[in-house]
């Protein structure tokens, strides 16, 4: 590379690319306006499939091991996103852009013509742009051996392992559900500031109130988004907050908002079913944290963080 | 690469690699249960292989309000991981090593100077007990992986070996929008459907150029992906999207299902 490089036209190498980029570019928003994987996706989750191309997977080797062994083959990492402005209600938002991922995410396995999307990551990219966010999952797209590609694959926010032992107890992990709700709470006049400004031992009742039924609504919705999904959720994580604000009416008044999104990954479990699981009780003499516990969290979308609007 | 290797260093390598006489000594940064696996599996530890490269990232800006890759940082970040990575292999060339397990491959930024990154691959080299030649990669150096004893042990067990490191870059510029808030009154939210696009394009770009090279190595497949984003002082529309994994291959015939042992359930009873 030169010093004045810059001052060059683009050689015909760069303006092939740059051409290349255009269309790909095009592809992607065209897909996206569509509802339908972009064609440079689906290039390639078919090339994995039918082995032109190497597969992927996020599977680590003890993973890929014990998929192997219950005729698991991976087909390729899959990734869908979802880039939400906020404005209107970031509570809500949270179950629009995961639900809006989810949805391109199991076109994708279609596309790769999997059985099944394993080990799904929720994530977010680290980029802060207004009141904005991004909804992101990441997984591997799998295929059982000597099973006909599926019209709806079923799409676990669990890792490989975890999916093979709920599986050999029956359980299929099926998708994500999200509830997600928020409420303001305006006090009346006098008399009524939910903060205490009595010396002794007593409840708030409104704050309390408050959070009550924003939970309740929020975990009523995870409910009925789950039931669309399968018979059961196990719980995957809470998150919650709380701020004071100055009610833009009249700036006396304080007001309080309480919001809270509960995400899960969905099941479909015999109920009432003993259990017949061969499992061997051990002593782990490891120094430390023991490796049989699975360290690193699923997910890091949510902190204790505050941000944006509602 | 290997003639680079300065004479004082090469004698260090000489009397890593005769670890099998009384005189020599194995250098690893293993754990315990990793040191054993790897042996489990039929390897030996010989030395600790080491590439650093500090490379001055040129200077990019995407145009203001237009999604595109900054091809210059991406080529930066290919290129200088590429060296720390040669660097490291050519010393496990050096030292007769099969393979390399457990690289480690990280940025640090140099506090002074906001363009210099400091690119330093590490990893154990290990050679076969039996002299079994089988498992270097296809130019016939050593493979290189980033699994762990472990995670080497398990891979071999579900009938593959490890061949090559491979990765993929694509720095990108997020395109900045004015009147973000004026969304905020149309009574629903919006998806920005043109930074959704950056993330795929950027996303895309960097699973196909790792799994180019799974391809030119003559892989079967790329086992342990890991797709994260990173920024390395950069501006603030501008991201790393990297795709890494290890590159495998069939152990000499695939292990049908039925053959591969099943893996014993545990309950760890530990608090």
């Amino acid at each position: 590379m030169g010093l004045f490089d810059f001052l060059k036209g683009p050689s015909p190498e760069q303006l092939a690319r740059r051409a290349e980029a255009e269309r790909r570019r095009a592809d992607i928003l065209n897909a996206l306006a569509q509802g339908v994987v972009p064609n440079g996706v689906r290039t390639r989750l078919e090339g994995a499939r039918n082995r032109t191309l190497p597969w992927t997977a996020t599977l680590t080797p003890a993973e890929l091991l014990i998929a192997r062994s219950h005729g698991l083959k991976p087909i390729a990492a899959v990734a869908a996103s979802c880039w939400l402005h906020y404005g209107w209600s970031w509570t809500e938002g949270h179950a629009e852009g995961w639900g809006m991922a989810l949805r391109r995410l199991r076109d994708e396995a279609i596309a790769a013509g999997a059985n099944a999307v394993l080990d799904v990551k929720m994530r977010t990219i680290p980029l802060r742009i207004d009141t904005s966010m991004d909804y992101t999952l990441i997984g591997t797209a799998v295929y059982v051996e000597g099973l006909p590609p599926s019209k709806e694959p079923i799409v676990a926010t669990v890792p490989a392992l975890e999916f093979v032992r709920l599986l050999e107890a029956d359980v299929v992990p099926t998708g994500i559900a999200i509830g997600a709700h928020y409420e303001w709470l305006m006090p009346g006049t006098w008399g009524s500031d939910p903060n205490m400004r009595w010396m002794g031992n007593i409840e708030s009742r409104q704050f309390s109130d408050l959070w009550n039924t924003v939970r309740d609504r929020a975990h009523q919705q995870l409910r009925v988004h789950a039931r669309s999904q399968g018979n059961g959720v196990l719980a995957h994580l809470n998150f919650s907050q709380m701020f004071e604000d100055e009610d833009p009416n009249n700036r006396e008044r304080k007001r309080y908002l309480a919001r809270h999104i509960v995400v899960a990954t969905t099941v479909d479990a015999k109920r009432g079913v003993p259990l017949s699981h061969g499992i061997t009780p051990v002593v782990d003499i490891h120094a430390g944290a023991t490796p049989l516990k699975p360290a690193g969290r699923h997910h890091e979308s949510y902190s204790n963080e505050s941000e944006g609007a509602i | 690469m290997a003639s680079d290797i300065p004479v004082h260093a090469k004698e260090r390598l000489k009397g890593l690699r005769s670890s099998a006489h009384s005189t020599g000594v194995f250098t690893s940064d293993f754990s315990v249960n990793e040191f054993l696996l790897v042996r489990k599996a039929g390897f030996e530890p010989i030395g600790l292989c080491v590439g650093t490269c500090v490379y001055h990232v040129g200077i990019q800006y995407g145009a203001w309000s237009k999604n595109q890759e900054l091809d210059v940082l991406s080529k930066a970040m290919y290129h200088a991981r590429e060296l720390a990575m040669s660097r490291m292999r050519a010393e496990a060339t050096a030292m007769g090593a099969d393979g390399i397990v457990g690289v480690k491959l990280t940025i640090k930024r140099l506090e002074w100077d906001e363009h210099l990154l400091e690119f330093i691959a590490i990893g154990t080299g290990v050679v076969h007990g039996d002299g079994q030649k089988g498992f270097r990669a296809h130019d016939g150096g050593p493979f290189t992986s980033d699994l762990s004893g472990q995670d080497f042990w398990s891979l071999l067990h579900s009938g593959y070996r490890p061949v090559e490191m491979v990765m993929g870059s694509c720095v990108y510029h997020v395109a900045h929008r004015g009147m973000l808030s004026g969304f905020s009154n149309i009574g629903r939210n919006v998806e920005l459907e043109n930074f959704t696009s950056a993330m795929y394009e950027a996303r895309e770009v960097a699973i196909e150029r790792m799994q180019f090279e799974a391809a030119a190595a003559k892989a079967e497949g790329v086992v342990g992906v890991d797709i994260h984003e990173g920024s390395y002082g950069w501006h603030t529309h501008v991201i790393e999207f990297f795709a890494i994994g290890t590159a495998v291959l069939p152990l000499g015939e695939e292990i049908a299902p039925d053959k591969i042992a099943d893996p014993i359930m545990v309950l760890s009873v530990n608090d």
